[in-house]
């Protein structure tokens, strides 16, 4: 990374304050310098803490100034309304996971209002879940809409990791206030309509998974997985330093001794957990799949991958970019693929491969 | 370009009754400066999503699992008008979302109404506010002098009622000024991009 010029700093102590510039480093322009000093004293004044409040500040400051994500620095990340938890050893939520997300939420909806009977039941698998993010962000955002107050809703999110699924419990509890139906349905004296959500500590290449799996939902309506896809050299070439020295490994980089799976399925190391996932996926058959990746390469592999089986399974595939929203109803772009038509889209980097049992309504 | 303009507040005006939008026009265009922040006119509703277009401001780069920054920018242009607004104040993109539109609408609101907007009256009550009060203290320094009038006095306690009154507003305004200052002093600016109808006030 270039040394910023000291002329940055001047500015930053002249026009902002000397902890602006002590922000700098780790900040890399004025204007987020600005914002992060002001979102620290924000934190303080919000928070309580023997530590008289000006120490807090200088504190906070000078660890984000060393290159801690500010998100391990003030311990949360705010998520569509939500604020997610984070903590050291567990990956921070990311702006464009947040944004399919809240499209998915948004897709959802849409095909229940299409339904003339709203369903009993909506049960979401997620799949490498981390804090939880995106299963607490589905629930929130299903459970707030008038035409699913009748639908008991279902998630439940599988980690490895031990801190991951810590968090995960933590972050259900802490956004619990925010999941709890709309107090108006309770007066019609239905059964209990909060929306359930359980973590199992687990490898998604363990073969005891798809069995308890099954015994859990015996039809799932949507699968999420956001799982490591950095390759080794992706990695030291161009990863963020405050990722690569603060975010853990095993959330970024598929596992080595996972990578000797794919010689075997004939994959890239990077793209390894997708070739489990789907093969979950024709097992489970879940309604919709939905697929991080790290950019429009790695989404043209993940739909090669796709077997004629699945190719049968699911009518509609489609990659969708950093804000799958954005344009709609204004340009319409499909790539050619394997003879199948792909519709991309929204704006933004190649983000998520997206695929669905049915047609997706609104052309 | 000028008929352009003067359909404009059509498109956006408040989707409620119009007869209120028009009462609430003529309340503004009789009292010209309210002394009360009771007789401020609604906040402005911002225009329909569909004559609006976002994005999200970041750098380039991979994004994704690769890069952790925190940017919750959020910027909005008025198709109609071509004005551009932007919000970074919270770390939350779906607050900065509301923030900007908001933002926005009390941009069109300055564009249609000029000094009958909202954030024009705000701004004229917080200046009379400001005088009133260095009046105030003036007379106080003066009362102190011992030279205080009898006429001075009725004003002085028609004036005290009125500030009660303004108390329990007061909150409010502050809230509004903290939103605007906020946004001007670090973190949304608003660039009147080519505002198409400037030259018809
Ligand atoms: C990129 S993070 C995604 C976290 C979260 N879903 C999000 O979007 O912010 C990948 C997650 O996969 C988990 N993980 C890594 N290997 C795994 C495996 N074999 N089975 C299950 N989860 C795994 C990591 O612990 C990490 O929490």
């Amino acid at each position: 990374m270039p040394r910023l010029p000291p002329s940055v700093f001047w500015r930053a102590r002249r026009e902002i304050s000397p902890m602006a510039a002590q922000l700098l480093p780790a900040c890399r322009d004025l204007e987020s310098a600005a914002n992060e000093l002001r979102w620290i004293r924000q934190h303080v004044r919000d928070t309580r803490s023997p530590i008289p409040p000006e120490l807090r500040i200088w504190k906070l400051v000078e660890k984000r100034g060393r290159g801690v994500p500010l998100q391990y620095v003030l311990g949360t990340q705010p998520f569509g309304d939500l604020e997610i938890k984070c903590k050291p050893g567990v990956l921070i939520p990311r702006p464009e996971t947040e944004a399919y997300t809240l499209y998915l939420a948004s897709l959802l909806c849409k095909d229940q209002a299409l339904s003339t009977t709203p369903p009993p039941s909506l049960s979401i698998l997620d799949l490498c879940t981390g804090t939880a993010c995106i299963p607490l962000l589905l629930l929130h955002a299903l459970q707030r809409y008038p035409s699913l107050s009748q639908t008991s809703l279902y998630a439940h999110g599988i980690d490895i990791s031990r801190h991951a699924v810590r968090l995960a419990r933590l972050n259900q509890a802490h956004n619990n206030h925010l999941l709890s139906a709309p107090s108006s349905s309770s007066i019609s004296n239905h059964v209990d309509n909060n929306p359930k959500l359980n973590f199992t500590q687990a490898s998604i290449f363990s073969p005891n998974l798809l069995p308890i799996l099954q015994s859990h939902s015996p039809q799932w309506d949507v699968l999420t997985c956001n799982p490591p896809y950095i390759s080794a050299s992706g990695f030291r070439r161009d990863t963020a330093r405050a990722v690569r020295n603060y975010e853990p490994r095993l959330a970024l980089i598929p596992d080595a001794q996972l990578a000797g799976l794919a010689s075997q399925c004939k994959c890239q190391p990077e793209d390894v957990f997708y070739a489990r996932v789907l093969e979950m996926a024709a097992v489970l058959q879940p309604r919709r799949v939905v697929l991080e990746v790290g950019g429009w390469a790695q989404a043209l592999r993940v739909v090669d991958m796709l077997s004629e089986e699945l190719m049968a399974l699911y009518r509609t595939v489609e990659i969708w970019r950093d804000e799958p929203g954005a344009g709609e109803g204004r340009k319409r772009e499909v790539v050619e693929f394997g003879g199948r038509e792909v519709r991309v889209r929204g704006e933004g980097m190649g983000r998520v491969v997206y695929l669905y049992q049915g047609t997706e309504e609104g052309g | 370009m000028l008929r352009q303009l003067s359909s404009l507040p059509l498109l956006f005006r408040p989707a409620g009754p119009l007869h209120r939008y028009h009462g609430s026009l003529i309340a503004r265009f009789t009292t010209t400066t309210p002394a009360s922040l009771k007789q401020l006119p609604p906040r402005p509703k911002p225009p329909p999503e569909s004559e609006i277009e976002e994005s999200f401001l970041k750098g380039s780069g991979p994004g994704g699992q690769k890069i952790n920054k925190t940017n919750s920018a959020v910027q909005l242009r008025h198709i109609p008008t071509g004005i551009v607004v932007k919000s970074q104040a919270t770390r939350s993109r779906s607050q900065n979302r509301k923030i900007a539109r908001e933002l926005l609408a009390a941009r069109l609101d300055e564009l249609i109404n000029g000094t009958q907007s909202r954030t024009a009256i705000v701004s004229e009550v917080k200046k009379k506010r400001a005088a009133s009060k260095a009046k105030k203290s003036r007379r106080k320094y003066r009362k102190l002098a011992g030279e205080k009038g009898r006429e001075e006095k009725n004003e002085e306690e028609e004036e005290e009622e009125g500030e009660e009154e303004e108390g329990q507003e007061e909150a409010r305004l502050h809230e509004v000024e903290g939103k605007t200052k906020t946004t001007e002093s670090n973190n949304a600016q608003q660039t009147q991009a080519t505002p198409q109808g400037n030259e018809t006030r």
